[in-house]
């Protein structure tokens, strides 16, 4: 516990420099700018500002990418109330009484329970993301190869249960992934596979163009066909702080939500999806008259916003003491480190201790600076929703074509991202998701580099994957995952949330 | 996510692609994708479990992935579904369009000429654009992003370049 203070302590000495705070505010400010675009949700949104944080020192870049991260949710949380646009599958559960609730003139007291929520969960998960850094490193530091490659199949299983639709095709989809991540240079033979002798490829498809192209640009499209259907609340805003009576409705809810989201980011295979969905379908169980959901009720915001944030936060505790990213974001996370010279993983902490505390300091910081500012500017945010989408998707596709170019400074990969949009349309009209493809893609470099690894220290013994306990439990996890969410009864359960 | 813009419509039985037509296209899809990466590694050494090569990764999942399309398409061929909905062109031809526009003068160019393109190419792919402000819009954008990211951010990407004259 006192090495808990402590370690917070540092934290926040390093967080409260007058340069980190400043760049904090930016991270979040550009980063809700950019979110409120409808239709871009986190992932386009980091791939694009990526660039911005390259001149910077490590500490302070990664604090402005995470000020990003928060800003651009909760701009995602902003489209959806106002203009029923989900920017990404977490924003979906917002839209429903979100929307409502703006339509009856009270968008303002929407947008206002989502900061406040938001900020309590933030701060909870602030406090379990510090608790559990350093037991959770040093459990990794116990892991070997094997085990490292079980613990990533267990979380693919997850992100299988976690997709929407069918089970089949989201495992397929998680294969195709994996199987893009092969493309490139072998690591151990240096040679390259299936490149066509393309050079740009050599070093395997840059994951912020994957995500860009496959997932952003592929949104663009969608959204395009659906724009002539597009809703822009016209209701007043109505106030912005909650009345009494709101937020006493909101306060358990809120409270649950942090605990169940908390809970559910800490899973490798992006928990944090299910965050909202779960709140509130619990919200909505719990309630004395569920009717009044997705008509307006309050605590069907409180909630889910409060569970998204929570998860997003923790979701970066698989990626600081694992060093496995969980989710897309945290991936391109892994991309702006890399760059930085820092290795994510249990080795982050002993080695820059100011950087790992002053990176969760700061998490707390953004989402104090996201209820001070997002407040008073929600104004401001509905003046720019009511830029008509015809002129405002030119605008995306071109600050996107200049974030994918100054990555690596590469016109080929805006080349191929311009493919990738069109494979991400395919994907769409025929119902495959891209999410899991994204963790498969994300996992699949690190699953095979270990599962190689694994075999060589086993002398080729396939079976050390279920000789090692701790493997072959979290082995067992996996196929339990999956057989589970093959079960129909499951399936009914899980079609219910998801449709809902 | 779940707002679509192709909802499930159900679709009654006995059509061309069996039951579930866009299920069968996409199972379809994925085992093409399969045969392709068998083939595209094909010449690689999958080694032994030994010493496993490089070949031995992709071609287990392209494997599993062929074995998984299949699945899709027996049970699209068994269980009733969406039908493949309608696909506009518009959009994906004028989109990605203007992002390869894009690529290919932002190095010989440079932003002051790319930045317009991307917007004006890819305005063709909505039905709603009014060409007059549509211009108008994109040199307002391109002075924007020059300003930000070349000056304000100070990114090393290219604004003007006339090769031999000047190269900003």
């Amino acid at each position: 516990m006192g090495d808990l203070v402590q370690n917070l302590a540092l934290g926040f000495s390093v967080a409260f420099s007058l340069q980190n705070l400043g760049l904090a505010l930016a991270g979040c400010l550009i980063g809700t700018l950019i979110g409120v675009l409808p239709g871009v949700g986190p992932i386009a949104t980091i791939t694009m500002l990526l660039p911005v944080t390259f001149g910077l020192e490590p500490v302070g870049a990664i604090i402005m990418l995470a000020g990003i991260y928060y800003g651009a949710q909760y701009g995602g949380s902003t489209t959806a109330i106002l203009v029923n646009i989900p920017g990404e599958v977490t924003a979906v559960v917002t839209t429903l009484d979100g929307h409502e609730m703006a339509k009856r003139g009270r968008a303002g007291a929407a947008l206002g329970i989502a900061a406040i929520g938001s900020f309590f969960a933030g701060s909870l998960a602030t406090l379990v993301v510090a608790a559990l850094a350093v037991p959770l490193t040093k459990l990794a530091l116990l892991f070997g190869a094997a085990e490292y490659f079980s613990l990533m199949a267990a979380g693919l299983a997850f992100a299988v249960v976690l997709a929407r639709g069918s089970v089949l095709k989201a495992i397929a989809m998680i294969l195709v992934g994996v199987l893009l991540s092969t493309v490139g240079t072998d690591l151990d033979t240096g040679i390259e596979r299936m490149t066509f002798g393309y050079a740009p490829l050599a070093d395997g498809l840059d994951f912020a163009v994957l995500a860009m192209g496959i997932f952003g640009f592929a949104e663009v499209l969608r959204n395009l066909e659906a724009a002539g259907k597009r809703d822009v609340v016209r209701a007043p805003l109505g106030r912005v702080l909650p009345t009494r009576d709101d937020l006493k409705r909101s306060a358990a809810p809120i409270a649950r939500g942090s605990l169940l989201g908390a809970i559910l980011g800490i899973l490798p295979g992006n928990g944090a999806v299910l965050g909202p969905f779960a709140s509130y379908t619990l919200e909505k169980k719990l309630a004395r008259e569920p009717g009044r959901f997705g008509r307006g009720a309050i605590e069907g915001v409180a909630g889910p916003e409060a569970a998204n944030n929570a998860g997003a936060q923790t979701s970066f505790i698989p990626l600081l003491s694992l060093g496995i990213p969980p989710n897309a974001v945290m991936a391109l996370m892994v991309g702006a480190m890399t760059i930085h010279g820092i290795v994510p993983g249990p080795l982050v902490m002993t080695r820059n201790p100011a950087l790992f505390w002053g990176v969760i300091a700061s998490m707390w910081i953004g989402n104090l600076m996201l209820l001070v500012i997002n407040l008073p500017l929600v104004g401001v945010w509905v003046k720019f929703l009511s830029v008509p989408y015809r002129l405002m998707f030119p605008a995306i596709l071109l600050f996107s074509c200049i974030g994918i170019y100054s990555v690596n400074n590469s016109p080929a990969d805006v080349l191929m991202a311009a493919g990738l949009a069109v494979v991400g349309w395919v994907f769409i009209k025929l119902d495959l998701e891209t999410a899991p493809l994204l963790l498969g893609y994300v996992l699949g470099r690190l699953m095979e580099e270990n599962f190689r690894r694994a075999l060589a220290l086993a002398r080729g013994n396939i079976a050390t994957f279920v000789e090692r306990p701790v493997s072959l439990g979290l082995l067992a996890v996996a196929v339990l995952v999956i057989a589970i969410a093959v079960l129909p009864a499951v399936r009914r359960g899980r079609d219910e949330v998801f449709t809902e | 996510m779940a707002e679509d813009t192709n909802s499930p419509e159900v679709s009654p039985p006995r059509r061309r692609l069996g039951r579930s037509p866009r299920d069968f296209l996409a199972g379809a899809c994925l085992v093409a994708l399969a045969l392709f990466a068998l083939w595209a590694g094909s010449e690689l050494d999958p080694g032994s479990l030994r010493s496993p090569g490089p070949a031995m990764v992709p071609r287990a999942i392209a494997l599993a992935l062929g074995a998984v399309g299949l699945l899709v398409v027996a049970f699209s061929l068994l269980e009733d579904g969406a039908k493949l909905g309608r696909w506009p062109l518009r959009g994906p031809i004028f989109v990605s369009l203007a992002v390869v526009a894009f690529a290919l003068t932002i190095r010989s160019v440079g932003l002051a000429v790319a930045g317009p393109l991307v917007v004006i190419v890819s305005g063709a792919a909505s039905a709603e654009s009014r060409p007059k402000e549509l211009v108008l819009f994109a040199l307002a954008m391109t002075a924007f992003c020059i300003a930000l990211f070349k000056f304000a951010l100070s990114l090393p990407i290219p604004v003007l370049v006339l090769p031999g004259l000047f190269v900003l």
